[in-house]
């Protein structure tokens, strides 16, 4: 049993395939899903330790699955990871309770970095 | 003095289109401001002076034509008034001499001392006859009263016996005759008795017809004389010519009625206009050679006419020259105005073209910074999982070689992502927050990043703000990454213990003025006008990005800004950003298109 539990929303399959591969590597337990209504299913099915979501999904906008999850599970940390963020994204994710707010390329330590945090807070 | 008159002659000719302005004639609205100042002069002038000359030659016309109406009218009426006067003056004495005859026989007649009396009795009543002669059928003078001793005459082979045998009457020319005295005859014929006939012969003298006609010449300018049908003057006449000599206006033609034309004296050395007025005489029993002349000098006439013509003339004159001085000034104005109004608009435009090139660039960076973040995120991944294989591998676990080039990928991948992060920022949406700011208070925030630095290279960071310096109403974050920025880049450009120089002054009334300089290596004065440009730097391998000083430039411009340069290789380089104190208007927004 892998000791993270997390859940990678992205629409681009190669790289959320490729991530979680890394982040198997890493102690971690990856769901991948491609859309924001599968994600939000997934949410209401298991819990996660942290969710990386990005923005410009095909279904449904970043920000509404943000507030949906948020309404599921409000204590899941989400950390938004997009490539095209705007200033009024950021404000608008951070006041419905995003974690962070992160521009692609990812930096893997720094993901690792923040989920030790997160397990060092949590009992 | 010089440049008063210039400046006189500037405003009735104004210069366009100054070979200083040629990097702006793409942008006026309009290319050729003489045609157009040229175009609405014509048209002025021609609409505001067409109906003014139309209106004086109109004037002109029906000045004339009544003038020239009125002295025609008043030509034929001294004509025909003359011509009655004198048609009664011969007819009267033609009448006493057919009563005479009628009333007398020709055996009284001949009686000498009859004769006398009878010519006395006539003089009493009519004046003007100086001799009377009865001449018999031969042609012999039969009976004769007067001064001269004529009797005895022969007249039976002249024109006037001839003449008056034939028509009962006769008068004749003026003429001087044996007495050399001018004369006219007058004539009745009768019968005798015994069926022969005789003639009664009386001699007028011409000063009763000539004071007649004297009596109707009215002024100087008028002039009224008898001429025969040949054109002989038979009255003197002070400008057409002497008695019996030939007159100088040509013959006017035969009418039974008074008649008044325009004529021209063709007299050499005078050339005039004339008004002729002319009437045959001819009294009821019988013709005359007479032909009456009326003739009127027309320039005399219209002395006064010419006057007021001349009145006209000058005020006219006056108001083309008030209108052209009125028109000119004016347009010159207006079109200068125009001139000026699109001038100050093609330079905003030439200078909006200039700043927006920057924000199109920033734009256009936005938007690929945008689409290749994904890929880039891919090369990570793949790359980051490589590396993993390889570091979990035994089998690659000890080539450094192989570790070494994905560290490569991964390097560029990082820094790929640093620089588009950066052009993100660079054209980010943000909005403006006024709240009132201390300036020393921001600086010192500021340095409290750079302290750690300053003293491990031995940097020293002068800061000069006034006690009293009034806080600025602007954006506190965003003076904050300005300075942060211009800090940023001085610690960069400076060597270990070089100086950096703060300073904040007030610039006006309503701005204020922050200087950064340093005294490090400077830049050279061709790359000045590139430093604000995205992506353009100085700095050596991969340590600048290029966009630090473009961001700047975009914060400084989004607070209502000015940010300058200042540079000299080797001696440093003082950056100055202007403020203003107050930002009126919530600043807008531009950069929404590149939002997602």
């Amino acid at each position: 049993m892998k000791r993270y539990n997390l859940l990678i929303v992205d629409d681009e399959q190669r790289f959320a395939n490729m991530l979680a591969k890394r982040l198997s590597l890493r102690d971690c337990h990856c769901d991948v899903c491609y859309n924001g209504q599968q994600a939000i299913d997934l949410v209401r099915q298991k819990n996660f330790f942290l969710i990386l979501l990005d923005l410009h999904l095909p279904d449904i906008y970043g920000t509404e699955v943000l507030k949906q999850i948020k309404v599921i599970s409000a204590m899941t940390p989400v950390i938004i990871l997009t490539g095209h963020g705007t200033a009024e994204d950021r404000r608008a994710c951070i006041q419905q309770g995003a974690y962070a707010f992160w521009h692609k390329p990812l930096v893997i330590d720094e993901l690792i970095a923040v989920l030790a945090r997160i397990g060092e807070m949590s009992p | 003095m010089t440049d008063r008159i210039r400046r006189a002659f500037q405003s009735i000719w104004p210069e366009f289109n100054h070979p200083d302005n040629k990097h702006l004639d793409p942008y006026f609205t309009f290319s050729d401001y003489r045609k157009i100042w040229v175009v609405g002069i014509s048209v002025l002038v021609a609409a505001a002076l067409v109906p003014l000359l139309v209106v004086t030659v109109i004037h002109y016309q029906l000045l004339q034509k009544s003038v020239d109406s009125e002295l025609i009218l008043r030509a034929e009426r001294v004509a025909s008034n003359a011509r009655r006067a004198v048609t009664f003056f011969l007819e009267e004495r033609l009448n006493a001499l057919q009563f005479t005859v009628n009333e007398i026989d020709y055996d009284q007649l001949t009686d000498p001392e009859h004769l006398a009396e009878i010519l006395r009795n006539l003089k009493l009543g009519f004046g003007g006859l100086t001799d009377l002669s009865v001449i018999a059928h031969t042609g012999t003078q039969a009976a004769y009263a007067g001064p001269f001793s004529l009797e005895g005459r022969d007249y039976s082979n002249q024109r006037w016996f001839i003449e008056c045998q034939k028509r009962h009457f006769y008068v004749s020319e003026i003429f001087r005759g044996y007495r050399d005295v001018p004369h006219i005859i007058i004539a009745v014929k009768s019968f005798r008795r015994d069926g022969s006939f005789f003639i009664l012969r009386a001699t007028l003298d011409t000063d009763g017809l000539i004071q007649t006609l004297a009596s109707y010449e009215t002024g100087a300018h008028a002039e009224i004389f008898l001429i025969n049908r040949s054109g002989i003057v038979q009255t003197s006449s002070k400008h057409h010519g002497e008695i019996f000599e030939k007159m100088s206006l040509p013959m006017p033609a035969y009418s039974l009625r008074t008649q008044v034309a325009m004529a021209e004296d063709n007299q050499v050395g005078r050339k005039e206009p004339l008004i002729v007025g002319y009437a045959y005489i001819s009294t009821q029993i019988a013709d005359t050679p007479f032909i009456l002349m009326v003739i009127k000098h027309k320039a005399g006439m219209m002395q006064v006419w010419q006057q007021l013509r001349s009145n006209i003339n000058w005020f006219v004159g006056f108001a083309i020259l008030i209108i052209l001085v009125v028109v000119i000034l004016t347009c010159s104005y207006m079109v200068n105005m125009l001139y000026r109004a699109d001038k100050s608009k093609a330079e905003t435009m030439a200078l909006m073209e200039q700043s927006n090139q920057l924000a199109t660039i920033g734009q256009l960076a936005a938007g690929v910074a945008h689409e290749i973040n994904n890929p880039l995120a891919l090369i990570n991944e793949t790359a980051g999982y490589v590396k993993d294989l390889f570091v979990l591998k035994e089998q690659f676990h000890q080539d450094d070689e192989l570790i070494g080039y994905i560290d490569d990928i991964l390097d560029a991948v990082e820094r790929c992502g640093t620089i588009t992060r950066q052009l993100l920022g660079f054209a980010r949406k943000f909005e403006v927050k006024i709240q009132k700011v201390k300036l020393n208070e921001v600086i010192s925030d500021v340095l409290v990043f750079h302290n750690k630095e300053a003293g491990y290279r031995n940097i020293k960071v002068h800061v000069d703000v006034p006690e009293d310096m009034p806080p600025v109403e602007t954006d506190r974050g965003k003076l904050q990454q300005i300075l942060v920025n211009l800090v940023n880049n001085a610690f960069q450009a400076v060597d270990n213990g070089c100086i950096l120089d703060i300073k904040a002054s007030p610039a006006g009334a309503d701005k204020v003025r922050i200087c950064i300089g340093d005294n490090g290596c400077g830049m050279p004065e061709e790359n000045l006008p590139k430093i604000f440009e995205p992506f353009f730097t100085t700095k050596e391998g991969n340590k600048g990005t290029g966009l630090g000083l473009a961001i700047t430039y975009g914060l400084v411009k989004k607070l209502h800004g000015d940010i300058t340069v200042i540079s000299k290789v080797d001696e440093g380089t003082t950056f100055t950003v202007t403020l203003p104190t107050r930002i009126q208007e919530e600043i807008s927004d531009n950069e929404g298109s590149t939002g997602r």
